[in-house]
């Protein structure tokens, strides 16, 4: 744990050294001044500490080394119960968070920098709730993933190339507004934008009334979409399953 | 009857791996497959309360059937029930009436102590807190639980780690338990408590025991009844006593003779074999049809003094052996006598 909150303090410092350059050469960004882009960038180191827990990447070690055998044979539903568990480690990762999180707030003020915080009560409720739906999605996709296994053996390098796609197009290392503006449209109207995106702007107040009220009603429609996907082809899946070993 | 198996097959399709540094990509999109059937046509029914072995040589197909019966693999034709579900149908409901033991792979949870298992999966199976109790008390005397039951699962050895996995297979009262290869890796005294246990739970609740293990001693400790399988298909389903008495013919008759010049002995007898000599020891076999045993020792009791003379039956182990290397012989003593349930006789080889 104290590695882990070692290594937000080197990222966050890491960020800062890099968008402070960025900054002073090229004058702000779109319509992020300093100080909020200094704000996404910490918000989504720390929001991803809750996103990163996969729970699901247990399920698609079992899958390949046959232990989904073992939760197979028992009368529980393996989605729900990877669900359960992927709770309780984001439980853990809030932890996380309140420790890294003045850590991360006291070390930009050493630097003269400060984190904004939300604009109103309802704007802060409003990123919960996205982060919420941010998490649902992220566990689905981690889950749509993981059952793809049933398949595909063998198939890591494919799960790192979504990855890093994922990443990319989530808004996890740069806003999307950043991008050009066709591709941050495509970007935007993706369902990875749902997870990083859309609670680091709303948290930055870029979207108000209709526009929020419509990002987060997009973000349960991925949600409803991932979970129904994700858990029909489990169904699939389960029945199919090849359980590998004597 | 709780389980029933009816012409089960599986045959699992393998892609053949492409090679080269494209290689895993050209394997996904192939469709060239390898066809391998794991279990053919397999039938056969048990009565609640039953505890029978389930055995065959190595890549016979007795995990797959296992797998089958767990709801684990839908099998590829045929049917199985146990007690009235249809396993793969409804995964959960059967799960909740059985128990599994895999010697290779275990169902606690490797970073919690032993006892911190039991409760999760008191809780996933929703058993009553009394019957926790009495279940955790009794397991614990038992197995000998309570010198390990708070050490993490990781730390335990394979016979603590065994003994763990049975109570916890055992913890909600399964109807019917599957154990595959349950003693493997096990130490003489561990294997022993292990049988024990079994034999008990069998006695004591009828539960119904399917054991697969390549350690006969098992077997004979511990079934009444055999199945046999090899290349998917089954060869054998009876009692141990009928296989023993139909191919275990052979006897082992070894006598201490009171002899000075014990090299000078010479014995003869139409059907029997000296198949060793040392000093006064001398080690005789023999078909018992052919022969009988109270002439061989009349005859020797003839000619030298008997210091000791035993006789033994061959173990299970070298009659299985025996049956994997040669099959059933002819195939016809065993269908004539009503041994091979299974019609096709030609596989046996
Ligand atoms: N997932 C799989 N994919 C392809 N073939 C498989 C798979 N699982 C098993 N087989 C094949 O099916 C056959 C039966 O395997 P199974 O594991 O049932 O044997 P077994 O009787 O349990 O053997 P053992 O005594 O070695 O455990 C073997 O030839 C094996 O190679
Ligand atoms: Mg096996």
């Amino acid at each position: 744990m104290f590695t882990h909150i070692g290594s937000i303090a080197l990222r966050v410092y890491l960020y800062y050294a890099l968008w402070s350059a960025l900054y002073a050469n090229n004058g702000p960004q779109q319509s992020f001044s300093f100080k909020d882009i200094i704000t996404y960038s910490v918000l989504a180191l720390l929001v991803g500490l809750i996103y990163n827990v996969d729970g699901p990447y247990v399920v698609r070690e079992k899958i390949r080394e046959g232990n989904i055998a073992i939760d197979l044979m028992r009368p529980i539903s393996v989605p729900l119960y990877v669900f359960a568990d992927t709770v309780g480690q984001a439980g853990f990762a809030l932890v996380q968070i309140a420790v890294a999180l003045p850590i991360a707030i006291g070390l930009l003020a050493l630097t003269g920098t400060h984190i904004s915080a939300p604009a109103s009560p309802l704007i802060a409720l409003a990123f919960l709730v996205s982060v919420a739906l941010g998490f649902l999605v992220n566990f689905f996709l981690d889950l749509l993933m993981a059952t793809i296994t049933f398949w595909t053996m063998e198939i890591f390098g494919f799960q790192l190339m979504v990855q890093f796609i994922t990443s990319l197009l989530a808004g996890a290392v740069v806003p999307l507004q950043f991008f050009p503006s066709p591709v941050t449209a495509i970007a935007q109207a993706s369902p990875f934008a749902a997870i990083y995106n859309a609670p680091l702007s709303i948290y930055l107040g870029k979207y108000q009334g209709p526009e929020l009220l419509s990002t987060l009603a997009l973000q349960a429609v991925w949600v409803v979409v991932f979970a129904v996907g994700a858990l029909a082809l489990w169904r699939v899946g389960e029945r199919r399953v090849v359980v590998q070993g004597g | 009857m709780i389980i029933s198996a009816d012409r089960l097959t599986k045959q699992f399709r393998t892609l053949r791996r492409k090679e080269g540094p494209l290689g895993a990509i050209a394997t996904l999109f192939s469709r060239d497959y390898e066809i391998k059937d794991a279990v053919r046509d397999v039938s056969f029914k048990l009565d609640a309360g039953e505890l029978v072995g389930y055995i065959g040589p190595n890549g016979a197909g007795k995990s797959t059937t296992i797998k089958m019966l767990t709801g684990i693999l839908v099998p590829t034709s045929g049917t199985c029930t146990v007690d009235g579900i249809v396993p793969w149908a409804d995964r959960q409901a059967n799960g909740r009436q059985i128990g599994v033991v895999f010697g290779q792979r275990t169902q606690l949870y490797w970073d919690l102590p032993l006892i911190e298992s039991f409760q999760l999966l008191r809780a996933i199976y929703n058993v009553p807190a009394a019957t926790y109790e009495r279940n955790l008390r009794e397991f614990t005397e038992l197995l000998g639980l309570d010198e390990f039951i708070r050490t993490p699962v990781r730390q335990l050895s394979l016979g603590q780690r065994m003994r763990g996995d049975f109570a916890a297979a055992m913890m909600h009262e399964p109807k019917v338990v599957f154990l595959d290869e349950p003693t493997i890796g096990l130490d003489v005294v561990a294997k022993e408590n292990i049988r024990q246990f079994i034999a008990r739970v069998n006695r004591d609740r009828g539960t119904t025991f399917i054991l697969t293990t390549h350690d006969l001693a098992d077997i004979e400790k511990l079934c009444a009844r055999i199945i046999l399988i090899d290349h998917g298909r089954k060869l054998y389903d009876g009692s141990v006593e009928t296989i023993k008495g139909r191919y275990g013919r052979n006897r082992t008759l070894t006598a201490d003779l009171n002899c000075e010049n014990c090299d000078d002995v010479r014995i003869t007898v139409p059907g029997a074999n000296v198949v060793s000599r040392e000093g006064p020891r001398i080690v005789i076999e023999f078909d018992r049809d052919a022969v009988r045993a109270d002439e061989l020792v009349v005859k020797l009791a003839q000619h030298y003094e008997l210091r000791d003379v035993t006789i033994a039956e061959p173990p299970l182990e070298a009659i299985i052996r025996d049956i994997y290397q040669h099959g059933l012989g002819d195939g016809s003593v065993a269908a004539r006598d009503g041994l091979l349930v299974t019609a096709d006789v030609e596989t046996v080889s």
